[in-house]
């Protein structure tokens, strides 16, 4: 069935890139208005407003209320949703929910969404089908006791992780046998609070791995492909600060074989749409399966940009029930791309995030640089939403070329307002192991020590603008004249009556 | 010195034991504390070469008590004298503290009332720079009458002229009452002080240990008591920052505040930011200061107590040159509800204005009183009151903008049409009301809210039907309540233009001895 | 006039950073700065786009002022900020000796960085502090954020209840030195 009109359940930059998508297919795009953001840009780009803004004293955010979007999907008549990433992008039920009222949902089946979404039960999908996993428990653990003998059994450090959980949360490692009955504690009551299922599951603890995705498209008629790694391994607390694809680690032997791994993996839940598998890949190049999101991902640029395919229109087309027009051969990896985050956040004060607006944002243009970005000038970046202001995707022949474009946009990239991450940016590509393409993810915490570039002169030009900016306003005050010759010309009318 | 014949040898003599007086050691003393010295302060407050000293060769009183030293300095520990700020005639004295501690005896007191009595004869503002110890002991009554005489200029001022506390050092006992009659005080972070009784005294009756600073120092009295409106981190700029505010006053209760030239890259007369700065959700907080900064002439606004009672906002600023004064509701702090602190920090503000002819603006954003057992027991009554009156009684030009909330009572009190305002703007995203929505229907449709199933849903829709038909600006408009609802983007036209309307404005009001503010 | 000695005109300006390194600079201020010996122009600009920004030997860094109170700034450098006090030499020395004196009693007020709602707080009235350790969870931009003490010492009070919603630099907690 062609699809003719699109809610997309999203704010922000990716609103936007799926509007972009729609527009190029000839396909109405319906966006969702809320009081936390009444004059965004994707509100703009849109085709229509749907408008929620009335709704401020709900108790549940306009984006994660599934009732209110399909009500509104179906009183517009749109024949389809697309989640983005976040919100309800990998909620079973928003899917189901779909599926119900007849509207096209834009990714795949609420079932994988389930199943993926389990942990363990997806970690029991990869063991049936002999993907590698990490030595583990086998299921939701029963209590502190167990998981104690399985790690006794497979050797610390360990790490406990939520079932239903994801970045970061309800996740401790372990690094002696005294501590887990406590770290067991804490780790169920996190998981307990964030996700409303106490549920933990436990494995060996790989202590500085790299992080590999691979992007898998699958069509509703049994194919799926894979369009190569991502390399993510520069993170923070489990957030990813940049990706590049290709990743520096792998050949295309272990391209194939990780690749392999994907597909079996979103086979084992007949997966279609756009999907990602994620691994660990350890020093000796042996990997693991962590887990697969059932969504578009916030890195898929790096990813359109190597293999040239619009991912957005490809899970629309799979969504309509299309084939995939290429096979796994088709597909060539072409160059090397990386997407620098460029988030509203305060480097120097531990990533914290660095609300207000967006005074003026600019950065130049060329062949190699794409910008995906939600804001302009006089955006607001708000408490309510994630820090992302814009994505800087730079593409080149070969990662050296694409490093060199890289520092040239980060520097020309300005803004004006919140503090950003591209003092980070900046710190990162001065790296000499980042540039050789050694890293994993202990990066941030071992290899880059001081988490933003800061040459000498830097502070010295501050230092002497902020002094100058002082005596100017000192001197403003000081030397601009006062006219008090006024107080002569009051009239006579008003004088008499300043006195009672 | 020789001239025709005539001997200055006597005259030579005193001024050298005068400036020997102020030699290097008594320098290095006060530097030793962080602070400057009295001279050092009249250095920086005056233009350069303009200060006169008055009465430099007095000497103290002899007791004949026996009981203490009394130091045998010129000037008796405290210089006055005129100069001019910015151009402009203006009376002062400083306290020196090298000289016994500063401490007040009975010709320290009587310089300063000789110069507070030549400040307002001349009609000039007068300023006090205070680091002293308080009443010397050794003269006894003389000094605690010294004080009094200083306290009744300090009230005959009031109004008339200007006055500015700067406090640098001590200020204890008796002496905290003449700032405390001024319109203005300012101290210096970490090095003054102000208290009634010391932590000594503190230590001795309740037995609570307390340092100086937990006491009586800046922070407290900017934050907590609002007994000190600007604080600065040293005393350069505190000396400077006096300057600034005295650029907004006028010398006088007669004389218009002086007017200042437009910046190069000044504001432009429409400013579309204004359109967004209310958020849709009128539960949502924004920063008036904001909305004051993109009003104003630019980097014209002065901000008074900025760290006190912080759901009010007060300051002066500029407007097409001429000076204004401002009140505004704080919508980021208690939601901009009025409460006792605010109440009393907007009606001194208002006081201040009205008797230096100061026209006001009202910048209104309240959602009503702040409720509660505390308020209420601590008479927001008497203190809301205070408000009320300040503005009803001011004769200068009053003009309101409603930003977003104005209702119930808060409403009344802040400069509304009938109160007295002149000109009443609002934005089209002003709630005027009895009170807001939710309330409202609460009460008028309990019954009907009580039998219904989905409580939520309905109160929500009558909550929306409420905003529609009454709590909107255009009520209000039609019925004259308000004058214009305004685009906000236009605001500062709208300003300049109401408030050149008012220019000439002049009351009749009934002769009277004074009236009875709920004090 | 009584007094003969003439006033002195502050004749240089201090940047005292926040890791208290000085940067001098002499008053008047002209546009150039004595670097490595040598002086060096400095030349402020505006870009059509409403960015300021400084071209330093030949390269241009993108200055942005983010806050400035009283003699307080932060700076804005290619996205790194610098935050200083400017002082005069007098007040400078004010501030050093000040700084010796160290007020070990005073109490320090932990302020809320960002606006958002109190999910957790992890200390009690009269409890003790370490330097570092996370005293109140913030959540803002859907984040849990850490508050964390920058001193250690005594909780002197708690100015916020949970699920409260707190603004920037709303007061969140008083701590006592020790």
């Amino acid at each position: 069935m062609k699809i003719k009109s699109l809610l997309i359940a999203n704010r922000g930059e990716i609103a936007i890139r799926i509007i972009k998508t729609a527009r190029k297919m000839g396909i109405r795009s319906y966006v969702i208005k809320t009081a936390k953001e009444p004059n965004a840009w994707y509100l703009e780009e849109a085709d229509q407003i749907i408008d929620f803004s009335e709704s401020y004293d709900d108790v549940i955010p306009e984006f994660l209320d599934i009732e209110r979007i399909i009500q509104s999907a179906g009183k517009h008549k749109v024949d389809a949703i697309h989640p983005g990433y976040g919100f309800l992008a990998e909620n079973p039920d928003f899917a189901r929910r779909c599926e119900e009222e007849k509207i096209t949902f834009i990714g795949p089946s609420h079932d994988a969404i389930y199943r993926m979404g389990h942990k363990t039960i997806a970690k029991e999908l990869a063991r049936e089908n002999s993907v590698p996993l990490l030595d583990g428990s086998q299921g939701a653990l029963s209590d502190a006791e167990e998981a104690r003998k399985i790690a006794n059994k497979i050797g610390y450090p360990v790490i406990l992780k939520a079932a239903a959980g994801g970045g970061g949360r309800g996740m401790r490692v372990v690094e002696k046998e005294k501590d887990i009955e406590r770290m067991f504690t804490l780790a169920t009551n996190e998981a307990e609070k964030a996700f409303n299922n106490p549920d933990l599951f436990l494995e060996r603890f790989v202590r500085e791995p790299r992080h590999i995705e691979f992007q898998i498209l699958g069509d509703q008629h049994g194919n799926i492909v894979h369009l190569g790694e991502r390399e993510c391994s520069i993170q923070r607390k489990h957030q990813k600060l940049l990706e590049e694809s290709p990743s520096p680690a792998l050949d295309s032997a272990l391209r194939k074989k990780m690749g392999e791994a994907a597909i079996k993996i979103a086979r084992s839940v007949n997966y279609y749409s756009a999907g990602t598998v994620e691994f660990l890949l350890d020093d000796d190049n042996s990997f693991s399966f962590m887990e697969m999101n059932t969504r578009i991902q916030v890195e898929h640029p790096v990813t359109e940009m190597v293999t040239g395919i619009d991912l957005i229109e490809q899970m629309i087309l799979i969504a309509e029930g299309e084939k995939i027009p290429f096979t796994q051969k088709d597909i060539k990896l072409n160059g090397w791309a990386i997407e620098w985050r460029i988030n509203a956040e305060d480097v120097q004060s531990g990533f914290s995030p660095s609300l207000g607006t967006i005074e003026k944002i600019s950065w130049t243009e060329n062949e190699h640089i794409r910008v995906d970005t939600g804001v302009r000038d006089g955006s607001v970046i708000t408490p309510y939403y994630d820090s992302m202001i814009a994505k800087l995707i730079i593409h080149a022949e070969t990662r050296e070329k694409a490093l060199q474009q890289s520092s040239m946009a980060i520097r020309k990239f300005w803004i004006k307002g919140p503090k950003t991450t591209l003092a980070f940016c900046r710190a990162v590509l001065q790296n000499r192991n980042f540039r050789k393409g050694k890293f994993n993810t202990s990066f941030l915490s071992k290899e880059l020590k001081i988490h933003y570039q800061n040459e000498p002169d830097e502070a010295l030009l501050a230092a002497f603008f902020a002094t100058y900016d002082y005596a100017r306003e000192m001197d403003e005050n000081e030397e601009k004249p006062l006219h008090t010759e006024n107080g002569k010309a009051i009239t006579p009318w008003v004088l008499k009556k300043r006195l009672r | 010195m020789d001239v025709k014949g005539k001997n200055f040898t006597r005259f030579l003599e005193r001024q050298q034991a005068h400036n020997d007086q102020h030699d290097a050691r008594a320098k290095a003393k006060q530097h030793s504390k962080g602070k400057l010295t009295a001279w050092e302060r009249i250095d920086i407050l005056f233009d350069e070469d303009t200060f006169e000293e008055v009465d430099a060769y007095v000497t103290p009183d002899k007791t004949d008590t026996g009981f203490g030293k009394v130091q045998q300095a010129y000037g008796d520990g405290v210089i006055i004298g005129h100069g001019l700020i910015r151009g402009r005639l203006t009376f002062a004295y400083s306290q020196d503290f090298t000289v016994m501690g500063g401490s007040l005896g009975s010709v320290h007191a009587a310089k300063i009332m000789k110069i507070q009595d030549m400040a307002l004869k001349m009609g000039a503002p007068m300023i006090g720079l205070i680091d002293s110890g308080g009443a010397r002991i050794q003269e006894g009554v003389a000094s605690l009458a010294g004080y009094a005489g200083i306290f009744h200029r300090n009230v005959q001022s009031s109004g008339v002229i200007p006055q500015i506390s700067v406090i640098l050092g001590p200020a204890a006992g008796g002496a905290v009452y003449s700032p405390a009659i001024t319109d203005f005080v300012f101290m210096t972070d970490q090095t003054s002080y102000m208290f009634v009784t010391g932590p000594n005294v503190v230590k001795e009756v309740l037995n609570e240990d307390v340092s100086l600073n937990d006491l009586g120092g800046a922070g407290v009295h900017s934050k907590k008591s609002g007994v000190a409106h600007l604080v600065y981190p040293d005393e350069e700029n505190t000396l400077m920052g006096v300057r600034q505010l005295l650029a907004y006053l006028p010398s006088n209760n007669m004389e218009n505040s002086p007017e200042m030239e437009l910046s190069s890259d000044e504001t432009s007369d429409v400013e579309e930011k204004l359109r967004d700065i209310v958020p849709d959700d009128p539960n949502k907080p924004y920063d008036v200061k904001e909305v004051i900064r993109l009003n104003v002439d630019k980097r014209s606004f002065y901000e008074i107590a900025e760290n006190y009672a912080q759901n009010i906002v007060i300051g002066f600023g500029r407007l097409d040159g001429k000076v204004i004064g401002i009140v505004a509701n704080q919508p980021k702090v208690l939601a901009g509800t009025l409460d006792i602190n605010s109440s009393n920090k907007g009606a001194r503000f208002i006081r201040f204005c009205d008797a230096f002819n100061i026209p006001l603006l009202i910048l209104e954003d309240v959602p009503g009183f702040l409720p509660g057992i505390d308020q209420e027991h601590n008479g927001i009554i008497r203190h809301g009151a205070k408000m009320l009156y300040a503005f009803a009684d001011s004769t200068v030009p009053r003009i309101t903008v409603i930003l977003r909330k104005s209702y119930g009572g808060a409403y009344c009190v802040m400069n509304s049409k009938n109160l007295g305002g002149d000109f009443n703007f609002a934005w089209p995203t002003a709630e005027i009301a009895v009170m807001g929505p939710e309330g409202a229907v609460a009460i008028l449709y309990r019954k009907e809210l009580a039998a219904s199933d989905d409580q939520a849903a309905m109160k929500k829709e009558l909550a929306a039907k409420y905003r529609i038909e009454i709590a909107n600006p255009y009520v209000a408009d039609e019925r004259g309540f308000i004058d214009e609802v305004i685009d906000p983007a236009e605001t500062r036209l709208k300003l300049i233009r109401a408030f050149e309307a008012l220019e000439t404005k002049q009351i009749d009001n009934p002769a009277r001895k004074h009236g009875n503010i709920p004090l | 006039m009584a007094r003969s000695a003439k006033k002195k005109k502050t004749t240089k300006l201090i940047a005292l950073s926040s890791t208290n390194k000085a940067y001098e600079f002499k008053k008047p201020l002209q546009k150039r700065i004595k670097y490595q010996g040598e002086e060096v122009d400095i030349k402020l600009h505006e870009d059509p786009n409403g960015f300021s920004y400084i071209v330093w030997k030949n390269k241009k860094y993108m200055l942005d002022v983010i806050e400035k109170k009283q003699n307080r700034y932060t700076i804005m450098v290619n996205s790194v900020w610098h935050s200083f006090t400017v002082e005069t030499p007098v007040s400078l020395k004010r501030k050093r000796f000040l700084e010796k004196q160290g007020d070990a009693s005073s109490s320090v007020s932990i302020e809320a960085p960002m606006p958002g709602k109190i999910i957790d707080i992890l200390v009690e009235e009269n409890g003790e502090v370490k330097e570092g350790e996370p005293i109140i969870i913030l959540e803002a931009m859907k984040m849990q954020n850490e508050i964390t003490s920058h001193i250690s010492g005594i909780v002197q009070s708690v100015s916020v209840k949970k699920n409260e919603l707190v603004m920037k630099d709303d007061v969140l907690i008083e701590i006592r030195k020790g």
